[in-house]
């Protein structure tokens, strides 16, 4: 717990006061003179999977014509595992055209993320969306948020057993208040408390976690979800009879304030191997760890990483020795080959087909002569099996039978969702976070942008002979890290309009962090250096050799920067 | 005039001589004329001058040979007017008593020999409210006999409504119902009125002269039951007016609707430096605005006729395009003029037209149409003077002011919406609003002067309560209010009700009205935006909803003040009728007569147009 002497956070304060997450939520939604919810509820908000924007395009605009700044919300949508049903899909596409901006956003966590939603439309969204059900809760705050796993093993028997798990640990530390029934689905008014019910939150407590929470199920060799960028990991061992259990890791994030030295990413550190049966004891004594341990007087330093990095992972060992009453088995070898998604149709042993279409920066849009909404709504409408929102942010046809896949294959093509058959490797392998208008962080473009750039990377990798190399490169708005970019061979973080820090030599299996070449430069100063390093990589590169490994052996980067136990 | 003498007058010997010297050269009209201009002169001077001989005149309390003067208007034009022609009589030595219409005890009527009503008429053909109760009075079953009263009527309104100046009209049929008599026939005033008043104050001192007993003393006004507060005018005010207006400059000019918005609302800034003008929140402003000279060019183009045309009108010669362009109305139709219109057409399909429809269609026909709409679908052959003859003079548009002065100095504030008019899928401005809002740059010049609106003011307690009810630019004054108020450090309970389409582009002010909530200066603000939802929601829902809550403000002293379109007000007058009825269990009529009792007292003040 906390000692007395530790000052709250001003969100502590608020959790602490907001009766299991109410606040005013219900008189900020009635509030009819502004488009926002009050301060405090914008903390509160979080927690239901709501977060407060506004249009940043218009803010000095808006000033001058004495309006408040254009308050939308962004809805995000818990998707388990990424996968959702045909039905589920549609539902979404229907409350994105009618109460958001007209687009679906898929996030680099696996989830869906409705951007413009206005105040007046956010209880209608929110029905809609349990309706279909799926839920937004904990999609946002300092709970487990969405967990994460391997979308499609090509062992479809693990993935199946895997995916379970992940299922249950998301529904393990889901919530227990009643405030979000109560406020989005109960009445009209959200006035009437859920009958006979008293809250309680066994796990997370009255003030919850001291910061947000992730978790992620990884299934070697793909490490898509990038399992050590996470607060809880499990890596999936699989044996000769299927799955024997997991290794853990714990401590990962990605998140970092501009010129505070006392943040960074971290990779997580590897914590021993367990049993499946073990998982849910286990992730529940580290969340409860970190809600007793976590640092609740910095958000800066609220993070698992941070408290691990404080107290020591042996610290983290015996406190998890003495809630469970066991210490982690040694962990077991694995091999991870690659982060990005193998795109275009894959079958399994079950005889099934998978399709992995290429959304740029997973935003899904009918926009400038893109009708790849329209598609996968047709796809949607016809498609018998799932889809499976991926970790970079793109989208799986699942379970489609051999015979549908002419099918499926036309309406692809028809709608211009098959760019994963043209667009370059370095294209397929990029990232962006939302960033500009929306995002409220953002201090740099990023999804907007980042194809621009790519278009002139193409062109240098064209120059150099280095057309068809897979080279990650990911850009965030702001050094939060939602697109994770620590973790890509060529990272971009915004820092100022039209400036980002530019960071190589991270591994293309997502083990090692990047390091921070250049601050505050511009894409003329980006393209310069890239220009120079990819000349030198593509005369002296060994066979098979990453982009990040060869910064590293070449010397342009110092070796020393943070390493996964792999 | 002749008994001017030193005992009887203020002046010494010498000025006696030579006051006698030059009024026994004058006529009627020019001793009318000298009055209204010594009037003037009163106003702008000091306050003892006037109020001196009003209080030598409080001991008069016969009512024969008093010419009563009453006014009711929803502007206070007709006080203004009142009280000047109340000063002009008084200067000719009349014994006169002026009043509002509200201070009139309706028996009283019945022992009157003289009265002079200056009454307006609002909307589609409304008496003021400030009349409504005479008129019930007449309207009554009651046996009423107006015998021994003579009267005359100078009516107010404006030609481009279809029930012109029938509130006059009306109040003249009644009075002559009731046994009354006419001593002149009414005038009926479009909205330049100032000539016809000018005229009609003439002919009705004229007649008191011929009359009614004269005073001895040269100026004897009988004070109302309360001294009217127009004699308090800070002086420097009066040198700038309607035919003189001070040369505002315009500060700073900006679109203050959303991008997305299908209004057009524009805030102003002008400066009133070294103009000495003095506002209070609740008064408008005058605005004299220019038609837009492309639109001259195309009336001109279309009739054929040469924009270099000289035409002489009241004695002076000026092309017919500068006519168009700073003299004449080109943006509101009136029936007058489509009528005449009409009989120059060149075929008769204009006034078959016009006598086919009814006065619901003529007044959406007259709405729908510019001028140019008229002679592009009607066209006609008419000469450059004919032209000029046909059309009204062009008049200065009024705007409530959204500042106040202690909180913005010597600058005033507009907050005007670009009017429009569509006819046959055209869309066409409004004379001012476009000018404000299209054709002015910061540092351009516009004639303006104040007009003031005694019955739209803070109330004098700053801490009674106020409901303040609003759609779109209606929300104007009060904006005014609250500077004031947070000026003052007062902090009255407040409550804003606010209309328009969008919250998201049309909460006008929305920056500063959020502010003085969080300042507490605003206890609570209501949006009412019609586009938000399913069902259209507008200020009077949230008055019929809130009814509890507004009967509990009004409980504690609450005034309300309403300020918008004249179909919001009717609209939210009948919902807090329904509201006080449901809150209060009363029947419609006693609902009514709380209302119209909260309307007597001034707690529920208007300002619609």
């Amino acid at each position: 717990m906390n000692t007395p002497s530790e000052k709250l956070t001003a969100v502590e304060i608020i959790k602490a006061n907001s009766n299991f997450l109410r606040g005013t939520i219900v008189e900020s939604l009635q509030d009819s003179a502004s488009s926002a919810i009050a301060e405090d509820d914008t903390q509160l908000s979080k927690f239901h999977g709501i977060y407060q924007q506004d249009d940043r395009d218009k803010r000095e605009e808006r000033r001058r014509q004495l309006l408040e700044p254009d308050y939308q919300f962004m809805i995000r949508a818990r998707v388990p595992g990424g996968v959702c049903t045909p039905e589920q899909w549609l539902a979404l596409d229907e409350i994105a055209r009618k109460w958001a901006n007209g687009t679906i956003r898929l996030t680099t966590r696996q989830a869906f993320q409705l951007h413009g939603v206005l105040k007046r439309d956010l209880k209608a969204s929110i029905r809609a969306i349990n309706d279909s059900l799926l839920d937004t809760i904990a999609a946002c705050g300092d709970v487990n948020r969405n967990v994460m796993c391997t979308p499609l093993p090509e062992a479809s028997a693990i993935h199946r057993q895997v995916f379970e798990i992940a299922q249950t640990l998301s529904e393990h530390f889901t919530p227990h208040t009643t405030a979000y029934h109560e406020i989005w689905l109960l009445s009209e008014h959200g006035r009437e408390k859920v009958a006979g019910s008293k809250d309680s939150e066994p796990i997370y407590g009255p003030t919850y976690l001291p910061r947000k929470f992730k978790m992620s199920f990884a299934i070697p060799p793909r490490n898509d979800v990038d399992v050590f960028a996470h607060d809880l990991s499990f890596i999936a061992i699989a044996g000769k009879d299927g799955l024997e259990g997991f290794n853990v890791t714990v401590g990962g994030g990605m998140g970092v304030t501009h010129g505070d030295p006392a943040t960074y990413p971290r990779l997580a550190d590897m914590l021993g191997f367990c049993t499946p049966d073990q998982v849910v004891e286990i992730s529940e004594a580290i969340v409860k760890i970190q809600r007793d341990n976590g640092d609740r007087s910095e958000r800066k330093h609220a993070r698992l990483k941070y408290t691990i990095d404080d107290r020591g992972l042996e610290w983290l060992h015996d406190e998890i020795e003495r809630r469970i009453g066991y210490r982690l088995a040694q962990d077991r070898p694995f091999e991870f080959t690659h982060t990005g998604d193998l795109y275009g149709w894959q079958q399994t042993a079950d005889d099934r087909w998978h399709l992995c279409l290429f959304l740029e920066n997973g935003r899904v849009a009918d926009k400038g002569g893109s009708r790849q909404m329209s598609g996968l709504r047709a796809i949607a409408k016809v498609l018998k099996g799932e889809f499976r929102l991926t970790p970079n942010q793109n989208v799986i046809i699942s379970n489609v039978n051999a015979s549908d896949r002419a099918l499926i294959d036309r309406l692809v093509q028809e709608h211009g969702l098959d760019n994963y058959r043209h667009a370059s490797p370095l294209r397929l392998n990029s990232m962006a976070c939302v960033g500009f208008p929306t995002c409220g962080l953002s201090m740099a473009e990023s999804e907007r942008y980042l194809p621009d750039l790519v278009d002139l990377i193409e062109a240098l990798l064209v120059k150099h002979d280095l057309e068809e190399q897979a080279i990650t490169i990911r850009m965030t708005g702001c050094p939060n890290g939602c697109a994770r970019p620590y973790l890509a061979e060529i990272g971009l973080v915004g820092k100022g309009p039209g400036l980002y820090n530019l960071h190589l030599g991270a591994a293309f299996n997502g083990t090692r962090l990047n390091q921070k070449v250049r601050e505050s430069v511009h894409e003329a100063e980006i393209l310069a250096l890239l220009d120079e390093l990819l000349a030198d990589y593509s005369g002296s590169r060994e066979p098979n050799e990453a982009f990040g490994d060869f910064m590293l052996r070449s010397g342009v980067l110092q070796s020393g920067t943070e390493e996964a136990a792999v | 005039m002749n008994s001017l003498n030193t005992e009887n007058s203020p002046f010494t010997e010498q000025q006696i001589v030579q006051l006698r010297q030059s009024l026994g050269q004058l006529d009627p009209a020019q001793s009318a004329w000298l009055s209204g201009y010594l009037a003037g002169r009163l106003a702008g001077g000091s306050q003892a001058a006037v109020l001196a001989p009003l209080t030598s005149a409080a001991q008069l309390t016969s009512e024969q040979g008093v010419l009563n003067v009453f006014y009711a208007s929803q502007t206070g034009n007709g006080e203004d007017l009142a009280q000047e022609f109340a000063s002009r009589a008084a200067l000719a030595g009349l014994v006169v008593k002026s009043q509002s219409l509200t201070e009139l005890k309706p028996a009283v009527l019945k022992k009157l020999d003289h009265a002079v009503f200056i009454i307006s008429t609002h909307g589609e053909g409304d008496p003021p409210d400030d009349a409504l109760d005479l008129f019930e009075y007449l309207e009554s079953v009651r046996t009423i006999k107006l015998d021994s009263l003579q009267f005359r009527v100078l009516a107010l309104g404006d030609r481009s409504y279809s029930q012109f100046c029938e509130a006059g009209r009306k109040l003249e049929e009644l009075l002559l119902a009731r046994g009354a008599r006419t001593f002149a026939e009414r005038v009926d005033c479009d909205l330049d009125y100032h000539a016809p008043a000018g005229v009609w104050s003439a002919e009705v001192i004229e007649y008191g002269c011929k009359e009614l007993a004269r005073e001895e003393s040269s100026a004897v006004l009988v004070p109302a039951t309360s001294p009217a507060p127009h004699l308090s005018v800070v002086p420097s005010t009066a040198e700038w007016n309607r035919k003189r207006p001070f040369p505002a400059m315009v500060e700073r000019l900006q679109k203050i609707t959303g991008l997305e918005s299908k209004k057009d609302v524009y805030h102003l800034e002008l400066s009133l430096q070294d103009s000495g003008l003095r506002y209070e929140p609740g008064d408008s402003l005058g605005v004299w605005a220019f038609n837009d000279p492309e639109l001259v060019v195309d009336v001109l183009a279309e009739l054929a006729i040469d924009p270099a045309t000289e035409v002489e009108v009241a004695g002076s010669v000026r092309t017919i395009r500068e006519l168009l362009t700073r003299h004449l109305e080109l943006t509101r139709l009136s029936t007058d003029t489509i009528g005449t219109y009409a009989s120059q057409t060149m075929g008769q399909e204009l006034k078959g037209h016009l006598d086919s429809l009814d006065d619901e269609q003529c007044r959406a026909f007259i709405e729908q149409r510019q001028f140019i709409d008229l002679v592009k679908e009607y066209p006609a052959r008419l000469s450059a003077q004919a032209l000029a003859e046909l059309l009204r003079p062009l008049t200065p548009r009024s705007y409530s002011i959204a500042s106040s002065q202690a909180s913005v100095d010597e600058e005033v504030h507009l907050t005007v919406a670009t009017r429009y008019s569509d006819a046959i899928g055209q869309r066409r401005r409004g004379v001012a609003s476009a000018y404000l809002n299209y054709r002015l740059q910061p540092g351009d010049e516009i004639g303006v002067f104040l007009e003031p609106n005694r019955r739209f003011r803070l109330p004098q307690n700053r801490s009674t309560p106020l409901i303040l009810i609003a759609a779109g630019t209606g929300i104007a004054p009060y904006r005014a209010f609250l500077q004031q108020l947070e000026a003052e450090g007062a902090s009255p309970q407040t409550w804003l009700i606010f209309g328009n389409p969008h919250l998201r582009t049309d909460f006008l002010y929305q920056r500063e009205w959020l502010r003085w909530r969080k300042m507490g200066l605003l206890a609570r603000i209501d949006g009412a935006f019609s586009r938000d939802h399913a069902e259209k929601r507008y200020v009077q829902h949230v008055v019929r909803e809130q009814a509890e809550e507004i009967d509990e403000w009004l409980n504690a002293g609450a005034q309300i003040y309403l300020c918008g379109g004249l179909a919001m007000g009717r609209e939210v007058e009948q919902a807090l009728r329904q509201g006080i009825a449901l809150n209060r269990g009363l029947e419609d009529e006693a609902a009514a007569e709380v209302v119209a009792g909260l309307r007597r007292d001034r707690r529920l003040l208007k300002d619609l147009y």
